[in-house]
């Protein structure tokens, strides 16, 4: 299989990866009071693939 | 009947307010992308990341498009539990602990309502992120490899669909009886962890127990399944999940005067 095919078959996982990143992104950015230091959770969202994000919103995001 | 579906109506605006809604379907949808498209390609990656002296030949057998879909609920027995537990950890051990729960133990409250509105919400958003999962990993496969029987797949999936209903039913619980999510979520985390490595170990010994469900699933796609334990076993869950759901009612009640205020 050549390379735009395999760009194609991977641009769903891409698209939704990005779309999480920038939701959670948008979300810490507007939380006035997030569980820890703003900059800590921005890094863990952008470097830490997938779970990073989802850290955030469970334990970073105090739904309280 | 009315407390019920106000309460149902307030778990949906929760758990749209603090985007479990979207976050747990893209956890399986991801997931069960990822599993056949990382197969597909395994040669490639394998080839790419090196390590192979020069001239090497692997041969790898190409999985068939049953075994992916087996290998996709694979990946959920831990990391969809996981995202599971984390969501629903503090689903009402964190409300007595924020508070919200003086708001609701003031009024004259039906705790088998309370309950039972958290279960079915969770219950169906767990379900929903499953199916959702499920369904892109048959497309997936689909395309890369193979079509498979889709009324197996739907056998398939209903049977791992009634797993993840227990699953629910044990963090809700763990989470009703237990003082804070973070043990809430350690408890059923160990729990299910354990049963697994119980089954993996002596499992051969029985065939019928609440554990072999997503062994049973996996068994439709391969068609080879006992029809009279694949029954009683569902019948053995459901069991289960009742006596859950009632400890459940029950912790809730016993400990809402724990309720932070």
């Amino acid at each position: 299989m050549d390379q735009p095919t395999l760009l194609l078959l991977l641009l769903p996982v891409i698209l939704i990866q990005l779309g999480l990143m920038i939701f959670t992104l948008v979300d810490l950015m507007r939380n006035p009071k997030p569980n820890g230091p703003k900059w800590m959770w921005g890094l863990v969202i952008v470097l830490v693939n997938i779970i990073g994000p989802i850290l955030y919103l469970v334990i970073g995001r105090r739904n309280y | 009947m009315s407390q019920f579906s106000v309460l149902l109506q307030k778990e949906w605006r929760e758990n749209v307010r603090n985007y479990k809604i979207f976050w747990i379907p893209v956890v399986f949808i991801l997931f069960g992308i990822m599993e056949p498209v990382i197969n597909y390609f395994l040669p490639q990656i394998l080839d790419s990341v090196g390590g192979l002296p020069e001239g090497a030949v692997l041969e790898i057998p190409t999985p068939t498009p049953e075994q992916i879909l087996v290998a996709v609920t694979g990946q959920y027995q831990f990391i969809g539990m996981l995202a599971l537990i984390l969501a629903y950890m503090g689903t009402v051990a964190g409300e007595r602990k924020s508070g919200t729960a003086t708001l609701l133990y003031v009024r004259p409250l039906s705790f088998s309502a309370y309950f039972l509105s958290k279960w079915l919400m969770a219950s169906l958003i767990a379900l929903l992120s499953l199916w959702l999962g499920l369904l892109a990993a048959y497309y997936y496969t689909l395309l890369l490899f193979d079509t498979v029987n889709f009324a197996d797949f739907l056998r398939f999936a209903a049977t791992y669909s009634v797993w993840v209903v227990l699953i629910v039913s044990i963090v809700l619980a763990a989470s009703a009886a237990l003082p804070n999510a973070g043990m809430a979520a350690a408890v059923s985390l160990g729990s299910v962890l354990l049963m697994q490595l119980v089954d993996g170990l002596i499992g051969a010994y029985w065939s019928v127990s609440p554990l072999k469900i997503p062994v049973y699933a996996a068994s439709w796609l391969n068609g080879r399944i006992d029809l009279v334990d694949f029954w009683i076993s569902i019948g053995l869950v459901a069991v289960v999940i009742a006596l859950l759901l009632i400890a459940g009612i029950w912790a809730s009640r016993l400990n809402a005067s724990k309720a932070k205020v």
